[in-house]
């Protein structure tokens, strides 16, 4: 099976990330190389070193909440409704970011998956902060946020350091703004036009407001973002 | 030495497996109204679909992640969920037509009718996924499939003018009876037969049930690019067999008997015994790749333990959908669908789906953090970035041909 052969690919925990690309959506493979779940979501909790990975959700109750907006919501209620005797049943599975040991294409956890599961906590979201409207210092409307990128921060931890933002849906970069040659011409020339007012800023110059689901910047942002893993 | 029978057998299957429901309908149809005038979109679906299996099979090598896995990562949940209900409603017709063709072929052998023996099929079939051994599967039905050589032997028995069917094919000369419109409509068909999105869901998840690495490209590759356009060569026959004996007696192709009509004209009950081998290795052969391809892609989307390499116990809810959807294309061949008209539908509706699966792989199979030094070179980008285009055209003009020629009249 896939994970009993050598793998080439780094491990991305030990390296900066960008969360929507390279965590969301990833296979989670448990200790003994069982499937599991997807990374339907990843939970972030703040202290005071900032904004950090605490978990990955995986679930139908994170699932449907991506699926965005009311639709999303709406779902979310109906997955309730469906057996309201069942506490938290809108509440996400989460695994503990403790539990994974590797990320490559896929998730690598350090356990076995019988019995990993535990019922979310009261955190905030990546695939909430994806996506939420970025307003300038004058309140003008700026993008929304594309991806958030993490780098290991104190503790090993994954720290929130900057923000993508641009026009557009989450996701609909698909790795072609952050990397010069990647191929082929045609998609990475149509997504790179799509995506020419794409422009990353710096957590510490943005304030997140979770309640209103915005993002307020100090300053108006002109930086394009490059690739991580670019060699500079 | 090992490897040199592993290489041939994965040749050999590859030949078989190529030819499904799809292919030998719609090239019979073909080639008893147009000839060879249309072998050359057998040539392009058939380089075409090289190209995308190389990609995903690489993929599935380097990565492990098969083709929804990809499918999902890249478009994220919510495209991906709508990409799923699309790509899965093809690959279910593809299902019924494959059963159905299972049946008919028996039927041609037990002269029972068609509606008495698709249960049997479905049951059979739904045994097969459950129990038997993946390999087992795809070899011993491939290897039974490559009966359809018969068609080739046919040709070359009823003596053609090889060169007028060279320049027909060459030229392509479209009999002056028909329209262009219809010949459009039949070419996006041909396309869509040859391109099936299935074939690259079952390709890349039966690499990672096969436990390919970064050693095994060379023969996957191998495999491809000799095993499918020798199954393209078989189609071919079958459309110049259709061509040589249908043909002149105006004689348009809406059952499967009629299919096999042309190889009993040329080689008599032998002949014609050895191609309904054909077909039902070939049709149940592909029952099985696309009944694993609806588990494989549903439980690839949601992250549920999906394979055949663990006790069915260890991935039930992947054996759960395979279970329920055997039942239901059973329930839907029993209402009396004509399987050669779901045939018809599911060949064009798959030309419509294309590049839902195969735009997520040529974009992963060019990221360099997910394919480090296999990310795809110059040609297979050329090659694929050309086939977007072209899927691209055949999926916006399929519909819009269906309701114009009234599905080919």
């Amino acid at each position: 099976m896939s994970d009993e052969q050598p793998r080439t690919r780094e491990n991305r925990l030990t390296g900066p990330i960008d969360g929507a690309l390279h965590l969301l959506d990833r296979q989670l493979i448990d200790s003994e190389g069982k499937l599991l779940g997807k990374v339907d979501d990843v939970e972030l909790g703040s202290d005071s070193d900032g904004v950090s990975i605490t978990a990955l959700l995986t679930g139908p109750a994170a699932l449907l909440s991506r699926l965005g907006g009311r639709l999303g919501s709406t779902l979310v209620e109906r997955w309730g409704q469906l057996r309201v005797s069942e506490p938290h049943r809108t509440r996400p599975w989460r695994i503990d970011i403790d539990d994974v040991e590797r990320l490559d294409s896929a998730v690598h956890l350090a356990v076995p998956r019988d019995g990993v599961l535990r019922r979310d906590r009261d955190g905030h979201r990546l695939g909430r902060l994806t996506g939420m409207d970025v307003l300038g210092p004058d309140g003008v409307w700026v993008g929304r946020v594309l991806d958030a990128r993490f780098e290991p921060g104190a503790g090993g931890r994954l720290v929130l350091c900057s923000l993508i933002v641009g026009h557009g849906r989450p996701g609909s970069l698909l790795g072609y703004d952050r990397r010069s040659d990647q191929g082929p011409w045609v998609v990475r020339s149509l997504v790179r036009w799509l995506h020419r007012h794409t422009v990353i800023v710096d957590v510490d110059e943005a304030a997140i407001s979770w309640a209103e689901t915005t993002v307020t910047l100090r300053a108006v942002p002109h930086e394009r973002p490059g690739h991580p893993f670019e060699k500079v | 030495m090992k490897k040199v029978f592993a290489v041939a057998l994965g040749i050999l299957t590859a030949i078989g497996g190529f030819v499904d429901i799809g292919d030998l309908v719609t090239n019979a149809q073909v080639g008893a109204r147009f000839g060879l005038s249309m072998a050359w979109v057998v040539g392009v679906g058939v380089l075409g679909i090289c190209v995308f299996a190389e990609m995903s099979g690489r993929v599935a090598a380097v990565s492990g992640r098969a083709t929804f896995d990809l499918v999902r990562e890249r478009l994220g949940p919510r495209l991906g969920l709508l990409n799923l209900a699309a790509s899965m409603l093809i690959t279910f017709l593809t299902f019924v037509a494959e059963i159905g063709g299972v049946a008919l072929s028996l039927q041609l052998v037990a002269s029972v009718h068609v509606l008495l023996i698709v249960p049997l099929v479905g049951l059979l079939v739904w045994l097969l996924l459950w129990r038997a051994r993946f390999s087992a599967i795809e070899n011993v039905l491939g290897l039974l499939g490559l009966a359809l050589v018969v068609f080739a032997v046919g040709v070359w028995q009823l003596g053609p003018d090889w060169s007028a069917l060279a320049h027909q094919a060459a030229a392509v000369q479209k009999p002056a009876d028909e329209h262009w419109r219809t010949f459009a409509y039949y070419a996006v068909a041909l396309f869509g037969a040859a391109m099936t999105p299935y074939e690259v869901f079952f390709f890349s998840s039966g690499g990672v049930e096969e436990g390919w690495t970064t050693k095994d490209i060379a023969t996957m590759r191998a495999n491809v690019f000799i095993g499918f356009p020798l199954g393209g060569v078989l189609s071919l026959a079958i459309a110049a067999s259709a061509w040589l004996v249908l043909g002149p007696m105006e004689i348009s192709v809406d059952s499967l008997g009629q299919v096999g009509l042309p190889v009993a004209a040329a080689l008599g009950k032998v002949g014609l015994a050895i191609a309904i081998l054909g077909f039902v290795a070939a049709t149940f052969g592909a029952a099985c790749e696309t009944g694993l391809s609806v588990g494989y892609s549903v439980a690839q989307y949601f992250g549920a333990q999906w394979g055949k390499y663990v006790r069915p116990g260890e991935a039930a809810v992947f054996h759960l959908i395979v279970l329920l959807s055997t039942l239901f294309a059973t329930a839907f061949l029993m209402t009396a669908v004509d399987p050669i008209l779901v045939t018809e539908v599911s060949v064009v509706f798959s030309a419509v789906a294309l590049p839902l699966t195969y735009f997520p792989i040529l974009v992963v199979a060019n990221d360099p953090d997910y394919m480090g030094e296999h990310a795809n070179g110059h040609l297979a980008n050329t090659l694929g970035s050309v086939y977007l285009v072209i899927i691209g055209i055949a999926a916006v003009a399929a519909i819009p041909l269906m309701i114009w020629t009234r599905m080919g009249q």
